[in-house]
């Protein structure tokens, strides 16, 4: 088995603004194994769109929380900021 | 440098900007019950399942002068399970309909399964009126809430104006892409609100866009540089209409292929090339080949755990070319050399080629030949395996077969051939015992011209038991295999080998009198103890016009063989001794 190291990441999520996005988000973070360090969200502001920005930890390859949270319905796109320093994701 | 080949794939669908133009109808009105109907029905929906309760009533009101056919089940799990049950039989989407509260929850164990094993299923709940919702109000449970582990999508309608959109949604999305279930969840005052206007109904089709993947050529190299590649069939292909396609691939290829639980009935039985199952109980030509092969060409499958065993020792000398449509699939478990994303019915024919693998023919069926099933068992007491495979014989083609979970599943799966994946409806991801026979009901009453099979348990069919009285109800023909060992086998199994035989809570020999249970619901009954009864029981159950529970007695000692122990490389099996 790989040792694996924690690695951080900063998502940057717009979704649809509707009132559960944000529990949809939350939902499908902790059950693929994401910690959240950290949630910015603009939801529920009048116009169609949230923007919700997430600092989240784990083990796991960031990919995989990112192809969930991009098959949630109200989902519009995740992408990784990258200006945040991503530590290292397998040590042999 | 590369090749760019045009494949077929699906993009991100965004549905709520999916334009409807509203148009106006004739001055009729309609309440939300009412349109409910409407829409089932443009949608292709007869039959639903369901129970009615006090905060669904009013679509109970509209369903009095509806034309779609509604089959009262007798408890909500058995209303979700023939849904899917009816989804998978007829490759359409399954309907079921509950009330607020414990109606909702009843439901969910359905809606999980479907989500599990990816069957569209669109499930309506009642709620408490919108003035209630939030107050703890009588029935009233956050199903909203609860459905978002549980369904592919959810929603909550509180505004009568957005109701048909969203049902006209909650298909869409139950049949978009990889399959799933959605829920719908009616307060009771939008279920009486009326609406005058109607949509325009062809005006929220949605488009199919073509996505550029490169990674065929990749692709085809691989295939075309494999000395000893395997075809692994998972349950995406009957899902995604591709059995032809794949059929013609493994015809064309000559790709010795194994298959999923879930993909059974996708290859042709027939092929000369086919090895079985995989897995914790697959054959061990199967489990051999794939740990030998040099490459593994996914087609709608997902390196479940139960298919992988260890999973870092699965298929370790493998390059792996995956094709799905679900993209979270793609590199979830084992990392793809060459991703293929999108419709399989559309992408795999672009990688048929044939190619030059005698010799690793060759030698894959002779492990086939050496490792053939044996029905050979000492002493007159019924061997299950032969049993099922007895079945499997005389049943006419197109017999559609559900099981249950435990060692019948697996002797079903092992013993039973199918052609065709919704020929054999069984609960793979969630294995949900309880399944069995809702599952049936739904399966036949999609299929009325086609023979319907429940195997079952003697622990799972008591999970389900009032659908018998669905069954009496309407004179539902289903017939049951009863395989009655007096125990919750497959977890007495495991007892035995992986718990020092300490055998906790998995005895069942106080089990009620199955023929007694039977004849209480007009079902017509045997029950058979001895080898010599096998065959003509069977003929007269398949020739019995109406419903029929054959209860077979087998020796409850008997496992499940071969079994890859849990977290162990799938060449290293244990086998009967
Ligand atoms: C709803 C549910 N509860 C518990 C289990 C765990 N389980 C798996 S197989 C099994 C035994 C099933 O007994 P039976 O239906 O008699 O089948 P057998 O193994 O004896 O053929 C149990 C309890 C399950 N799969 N589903
Ligand atoms: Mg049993």
């Amino acid at each position: 088995m790989n040792s694996m190291t924690l690695n951080k990441y900063q998502l940057i999520i717009m979704a649809d603004d509707k009132q559960v996005v944000l529990e949809r988000i939350l939902q499908v973070t902790r059950y693929r194994g994401f910690l959240i360090n950290g949630i910015n969200a603009e939801v529920n502001t009048g116009n169609n769109v949230a923007t919700i920005t997430m600092s989240v930890s784990s083990e796991r390859p960031i990919s995989l929380l990112i192809d969930q949270i991009n098959k949630l319905i109200d989902i519009k796109g995740v992408k990784v900021d990258n200006s945040e320093v991503q530590i290292k994701q397998h040590s042999a | 440098m590369k090749k760019l080949i045009e494949a077929e794939s699906t993009e991100k669908i965004d549905f709520n900007n999916i334009t409807i133009g509203i148009i106006m109808t004739e001055s009729k009105t309609l309440t939300g019950g009412a349109l409910l109907f409407e829409v089932l029905q443009e949608h292709g929906v007869q039959h639903v399942f369901g129970y009615p309760g006090g905060a669904i009533m009013p679509i109970y009101d509209a369903l009095y002068d509806s034309d779609v056919k509604h089959f009262l089940c007798r408890h909500e799990q058995g209303a979700a399970f023939s849904a899917v049950g009816y989804a998978r039989a007829a490759g359409t989407v399954g309907v079921c309909l509950a009330t607020s509260g414990p109606g909702a929850t009843n439901l969910i164990t359905g809606l999980a399964d479907a989500l599990a094993d990816s069957i569209p299923v669109v499930a309506i709940t009642g709620q408490v009126p919108t003035a209630a919702m939030g107050s703890d109000a009588f029935q009233e449970i956050d199903i909203f809430g609860l459905s978002l582990a549980c369904t592919k999508h959810s929603f909550q309608v509180t505004d009568i104006n957005e109701l048909e959109k969203v049902l006209h949604q909650a298909f869409e999305i139950a049949l978009e892409g990889r399959h799933g279930p959605v829920l719908v969840d009616i307060p009771k005052d939008v279920q009486l609100a009326e609406v005058t206007q109607r949509l325009d109904k062809l005006s929220h089709l949605k488009n199919k866009v073509k996505l550029p993947l490169a990674d065929i050529s990749k692709a085809l190299d691989l295939l075309t540089h494999a000395k000893q590649p395997i075809l692994y069939v998972g349950g995406g292909v009957g899902m995604a209409n591709a059995v032809e396609e794949v059929r013609d691939f493994a015809e064309k290829t000559g790709m010795p292929s194994v298959s999923t639980l879930k993909g059974l009935g996708a290859i042709n039985p027939d092929n000369e090339n086919y090895l079985g199952m995989l897995g914790m109980h697959g054959t061990k030509a199967a489990n051999l080949a794939v740990q030998e092969c040099d490459l593994l060409v996914v087609v709608g499958a997902r390196f479940d755990d139960r298919v992988t065993g260890k999973l870092d020792e699965f298929a370790p000398n493998a390059r792996i070319i995956h094709f799905d449509i679900d993209t979270a699939e793609i590199n979830k478990r084992r990392e793809a050399d060459a991703a293929i994303l999108g419709d399989l019915k559309g992408n795999l024919p672009l990688l048929s080629t044939e190619l030059d693998i005698a010799n690793w023919q060759e030698k894959l069926k002779q492990m086939s030949i050496d490792y053939a099933w044996r029905y050979d068992h000492p002493g007159d007491n019924i061997f299950a395996p032969a049993v099922l495979k007895t079945v499997s014989d005389l049943m006419p083609s197109n017999t559609c077969v559900t099981t249950d979970v435990g060692q019948h599943q697996m002797w079903s799966a092992q013993h039973m051939t199918f052609d065709d994946p919704s020929n054999f409806l069984t609960s793979g991801g969630m294995g949900t015992m309880g399944f069995g026979l809702p599952a049936a009901i739904g399966a036949q009453i999609s299929r009325p011209h086609d023979t319907v099979i429940a195997v079952s348990g003697d622990g799972s069919i008591m999970m389900n038991v009032q659908e018998l009285a669905t069954i009496k109800r309407y004179q539902i023909p289903v017939k049951i295999v009863l395989i009655d060992n007096a125990k919750l086998g497959m977890v007495r199994q495991w007892q035995d080998l992986f718990f020092d035989g300490r055998l906790s809570e998995t005895d069942l020999s106080d089990n009620p009198d199955f023929i007694m249970l039977a004849t209480a619901f007009d079902i017509k009954s045997k029950l058979i103890t001895q080898k010599s009864e096998v065959k003509a029981a069977v003929e007269e159950m398949l020739d019995h016009d109406g419903p029929y529970l054959l209860q077979v007695k087998i020796d409850a000692a008997e496992n499940v063989w071969p079994l890859v122990p849990p977290n162990t490389a799938n060449d290293k099996m244990m086998e009967s001794v």
